[in-house]
Order: structure tokens, then sequence, then C-alpha cells
């Protein structure tokens, strides 16, 4: 166990493939502008082409030849580097989460890659083994996290039941004490709501509008001539193929991610398992979550669906703005009974409280002015821009919708806050979770005695800061005094006066 | 609804950041103001190559000349008035913006680490700022008396480290 090993010689290919495709965009500006300008005759081009890859591939090998790692009790040591050599050690009490992976050139080779996060703002909070065998992966796992969860519930489980929670790591075949699966009727409800269909819809229309360029020209002509007979038909016909298409992607792309997803709990781990052709497992503790979101958009919304993240020290991943997803979709009643079951101590149904009247033109204008002002532009340059003033009437809308949505309440100790951009976004906060508490107001909200609200917590290797906008001065001093912890050491002093947002 | 909350408000912060900080900010300012004239500069320059008309340089000069003014004079001077804090045995509180005005809580508990910092035009006037990092944000009271840094350093770090992790 204790000697140093290196990795399977596949990470080679891995990091070959990985430099390679950070290197496709290189590479093709090289080809277009070789061909363009005429300059680089084709052999020298085919040159710098087999130079690049023979540097990429040696550049493979020397990172998997100079990698080598020993996995000690309790730490995990790393020597790497050619030229500048570098020694890392990885304690398990710095370990945050452990993220198993296993991408398509690790599955041909039956190996799964290996993501380490430690605690603390390091340079580099992320460690990565490329390609390792599943079952040194497992070891890994299991000598960085088993002994932690020891340590922590020092006193709290007893020796048996910490051999117990280790044994669950090796057999998978342990009973999780809850698992969640998304069925694949409701896989196919998620990819057919997801959101992503917006930004898909972005880059099929610039994808679609660049195919007339390959097309011959006679086709062209025909099409012109169609085009120019009936110019409605044809965009209407354009947006639709836009949608559809993107609709299709996102679909696919949704089911791939989210394909066979499953939550387990065990003990006070947190799995996660998901992915078709990129298996995710993740790992994290549930004294790790530092807040839930659940979100709700608007496809989601009158079908009564909803999505929910965790923030945690650890496990986010960028795609999911540093969150981990923990429910792709489940009914919003279910909710409750699901984080009961999961992390039982963010189960609650909020009732919030709405924001003042004032509030309202608040949200309504801060839309509806660029609105119009577009509108007012595309007006005065463009026939019939004037149908453009439907613009700020549907942005003063979503600004009222946005009012509605908007409210806060707090329950023990714990803040909830709801808001909407366009999709409806819930969090749940305790307040040993929140960093900080912070207001502002700006010039127009001083006007009506309106301030933000801002909290943040410690969330994947940056803090998050959730915001409130233009809640009341009651509400802000109510939440204030909520947040303080000398105004609660005071009351608790006085023991006359109860915690007055509690008592709402 | 709460009558305690809207009677009895939560006290602002109150102690000011050191005098000579107002200095040392109006001289950044006054650093800042003179990448400003590179845009009138660059035009004079150019209108020895060719042939430009001159009202849009003493427009542009003049124009940015008042900003600069403004910045230096109130905005600071503003922006130093704002400025409060308030250090509590169970949180510090920090007040300040000229335009958006903020207030932040935060909590001892939540202090990981607190330093002191001194740039050179700082520690020419002996000041220095003191940072105050959580595991999410870092908040800094930009200038106050060396000692009095050092000493409300200290005094965080202590308070940061008394508060019950446990609550």
């Amino acid at each position: 166990m204790s000697s140093w090993k290196r990795q399977h010689p596949a990470a080679i290919f891995v990091s070959f493939l990985g430099s390679l495709k950070q290197l496709v965009i290189t590479l093709i500006i090289l080809f277009v502008f070789g061909q363009s300008a005429q300059g680089l005759p084709t052999p020298v081009l085919a040159g710098i082409f087999g130079v690049i890859l023979l540097f990429a591939l040696g550049g493979g090998f020397v990172s998997w030849w100079k990698f080598e790692y020993m996995l000690l009790p309790d730490e995990l040591q790393v020597k790497q580097g050619l030229i500048v050599k570098r020694n890392r050690f990885i304690r398990r009490e710095r370990v945050q989460s452990i993220d198993i992976n296993a991408g398509p050139i690790q599955r041909i080779f039956g190996l799964v890659e290996v993501k380490i996060e430690t605690a603390g703002g390091g340079s580099e909070p992320e460690f990565r083994l490329i390609a390792l065998r599943r079952s040194e992966a497992e070891e890994i796992r299991v000598e960085l996290l088993k002994k932690k969860q020891s340590r922590s519930f020092a006193g709290e489980i007893s020796a048996g039941m910490d051999e117990a929670l280790s044994d669950g790591w090796n057999v998978k075949k342990a009973a999780p004490d809850f698992k969640w699966k998304l069925s694949p009727g409701m896989l196919l409800m998620a990819a057919v709501t997801s959101s992503g269909v917006g930004i898909a819809a972005t880059f099929a229309a610039a994808v679609i509008s660049q195919v007339p360029q390959f097309l011959p020209d006679w086709l062209i002509n025909i099409a012109v001539g169609w085009i120019i007979q009936s110019s409605i038909v044809y965009i209407g016909g354009f947006i639709v193929t836009v949608l559809l298409v993107a609709w299709l992607f996102t679909i696919i792309s949704t089911v791939l991610k989210y394909g066979f997803f499953t939550v387990t709990k065990q003990g006070n781990d947190i799995h996660i398992s998901r992915g078709v052709i990129e298996t995710r497992q993740l790992t994290i503790h549930a004294d790790r979550v530092h807040a839930v979101r659940i979100v709700t958009n608007l496809l989601r919304q009158p079908l009564g669906f909803c999505a929910v993240y965790v923030e945690s020290a650890g496990g986010g991943t960028k795609d999911e703005d540093l969150s981990t997803i923990l429910l792709p979709l489940c009914r919003r009643k279910q909710v409750v009974d699901l984080l009961q079951e999961i992390v039982p101590e963010y189960a609650f149904v909020p009732e919030y409280e709405g924001l003042p009247k004032e509030s309202m033109r608040r949200y309504m204008i801060r839309l509806a002015v660029p609105a119009l002002l577009a509108a007012a532009a595309a007006a005065y340059l463009i026939p019939y821009g004037y149908i453009a003033f439907l613009l700020p009437a549907a942005a003063g809308f979503i600004g009222y919708l946005q009012y509605k949505a908007a409210g806060i309440s707090s329950e023990k100790d714990y803040l909830f806050i709801r808001s909407r951009s366009i999709s409806l976004m819930e969090v749940f906060l305790p307040r040993r979770r929140i960093q900080d508490l912070e207001y502002s107001q700006n010039p127009l909200q001083r006007l009506d005695n309106l301030h933000t609200v801002h909290v943040s917590v410690l969330t994947t290797i940056i803090g998050k800061t959730f915001s409130l906008k233009h809640v009341s001065d009651e509400q802000r001093e109510i939440y204030m005094k909520w947040y303080s912890y000398e105004e609660r050491e005071r009351l608790s002093s006085i023991e006359t006066e109860p915690l007055a947002p509690d008592q709402e | 609804m709460n009558n305690a909350a809207t009677s009895d408000l939560r006290p602002l912060p109150d102690q000011p950041l050191a005098a000579k900080t107002l200095r040392v900010w109006k001289i950044g300012a006054a650093a800042e103001s003179l990448f400003l004239f590179l845009l009138p500069a660059g035009y004079w320059g150019s209108t020895f190559v060719w042939d430009l008309p001159m009202w849009p340089l003493y427009v542009s000069a003049g124009f940015f000349l008042l900003l600069a003014l403004l910045n230096i004079f109130v905005i600071q001077t503003l922006k130093w008035r704002r400025w409060r804090y308030k250090v509590y045995e169970n949180e510090v509180e920090l007040m300040r913006g000229v335009f958006i005005v903020e207030r932040v809580i935060i909590p001892m508990i939540r202090v990981q680490h607190v330093d002191t910092r001194q740039g050179p035009i700082l520690r020419h006037y002996k000041l220095a700022s003191v940072t105050i990092s959580t595991a999410a944000t870092i908040h800094e009271i930009p200038g106050l008396e060396m000692e009095k840094a050092d000493e409300l350093r200290d005094r965080i770090a202590r308070l940061a480290r008394e508060a019950d992790p446990d609550e």
C-alpha cells in the first residue's frame, strides 16, 4: 500500500486528448488562416500540426511518468513535475469531497478519474488523478473519507458503527438509509422542460444562419426567390426550426447528463451518481451542506415541478454555478419529504412575507425603462419598429411577477428568501452558515425607504451571495436583528423579550 | 406588525476612520484622475499629425478636469464621512458607500482571520487597513492609525477566538 505508484498508462492518452481539446481552436485558426493567407505551403502546415501533436503526446507521457502517488494512512502524497518538482500532501482532514468519474476514454480501459476537493482557498483546491483502477480509487476514497467520519463524530458513533460505515464503502451492497431514483418518465419530463432551451436556441440560430454558405448556389437562388414571396413564412419557419433543434439538443444533453440519476443517503453521506456516457459519482457530507436552493423555471411552474440544488463546501461543478444538483426534477410538494430524508435540517415549508407596495414600482421600472429606451430606438430606426413598444409592457409584466414572487421569512435559525429573475428561486439558509449579512440602498431605493439584503455563504472554492431586492425598512430591521449575534446576546441576557422575528 | 423593530432601530456604527485617510484617498483619486487625461493628451498629440479642430481638446480636457476635481474634493470627502465601523463583542458592523450605502454585519464566530495591511502611501502617513476575512467574504476597514489598527486587529482576533463555535 505504502509505495510510490504511477497511474495506469492510459493516463497518457487521457491527458493527450485533453490537451488536444484545448488546442483544437488554435489548430482551426491555423488551418483557416493557413488556407486563406496562402502564405504557408501545405508541408509546412502539416509539419506544424505534427510538432504540436508530438508535443501533446510527449507532454502526456511526461506527466504520466513524472506523476507518482503514495497512499499512506490518513494521507495521500503526490510528487509530480519534470522541471519544477512539486510534492503535495493531501491530509484527510482537509478533504471536502471525492468525486469519481468515468469519461469515455477511461471507460475503454475500465478505469476511473478521481477528483479530490480540499478545503481552503488555496490556488488549487481541486486535485485530479485521471486514470486509476476502480479498486485503487475506492482505496483512496476509503482512506481519505472514512476516518474523517470517525473523527468528526468521535463520541457520537460507537466503534462498531464506525466499522459498519467504512464497510459501506467497500461493500456496495450495504443497504443505504434512503434511496431516490429519477424515473425514466421524470427524466424525460426534466429534459423536455429544461431551461437550457434559451441558450441552445441562440446557439442553434447562429449555426443555422450559417448553413446557406454551404449550400449550392442554385438552391439558394430558388430559396431566395421563394423567400421574397413569403418572407413571413420563412422567418416563422426559421424560428420554429431553431427552437425545435434547440429543444431536441437540450433534451438529448439533459438525458445524457441526468440519466440513471440516483441519490442515496448512508449515515451522514449523500452519494449522487448520474450520467449515461460520463458517469459521475459524488459524495457530500450532509453537514457540509450550507444552503438548499429550489429552482422552478417557467415551463415547470405550471406543472408543479422544480429542481433542488445544494450549496456545499466542495463538490460543486462549474456548469451548475458551483452548486450540486440534488434532485433534477421532483414535485414541489414532495420537496419537503425528500429533504426530510436527505438533509432533514432543511425540511421546511416556509411561508414568505411579501414586500411593501413601493417595491412593486421599483421592480417594474427597473426592467421597463431599459426596454422602453430600446423600443424608442427601434421605433426610430426600423420600419414597423413601433411594434417593439410591446417590449416595455412585457418587461413591466415580468417586473410585476418578480415583485409577486419576492418574499422573505425566518423560522427558528433559518432564513428563507424567494425571488425571481425569470425562474423562481427559493433559498433556505441556516443562520450558522451565513458568513455575513449586508444591506445596501441605492439613491432610488432611498426615495422609497427600500433596501437590498445580501447574505453570503461558503460554497465550492468561493463564497456565494444571495440577494433580495427592495425590502422595507421594517423588514431590514427585523432581519438585521434576526442575524445579529449581539442582539441575541443582549436578549438572552434580559430574558424577558422573545426573539423578535421568530414570533412573527 | 412588529412595533419593537420600528421604534428601536439598530444604532448606526459610530467609529470614523482616521482623519488622515481622507488625504490618502485624495492622493489616490488624483493619481487615478491622471489616467483620464490620457485621452485628451492623445488627441492633442494627433493634432500634430492630422489636421483636426481644437475644440474637442478643450471640451474633453475641461470635462475631465471637472470630473477629477469632483472626485478628489467632493466624492472622497463624502466617502470618508460615510465610512463608519463598530466592533461589538459578538460582531463587527461596517457602513460605507456614497451613492449606494451599505451596512454589513460580520459575526465574530464567522471571522476566520484578521490582518493589517499597509501600502506605501498609508505607511507614509502611519496608517494601516484592517482586513477581516470570513469563509466566504473579505471586508476591509481602509484606514486607521497604526497603533489603533494593530489594537483593533488583536481585539477582533481575540473576540473571534473567544466566540463559541457551537453557538
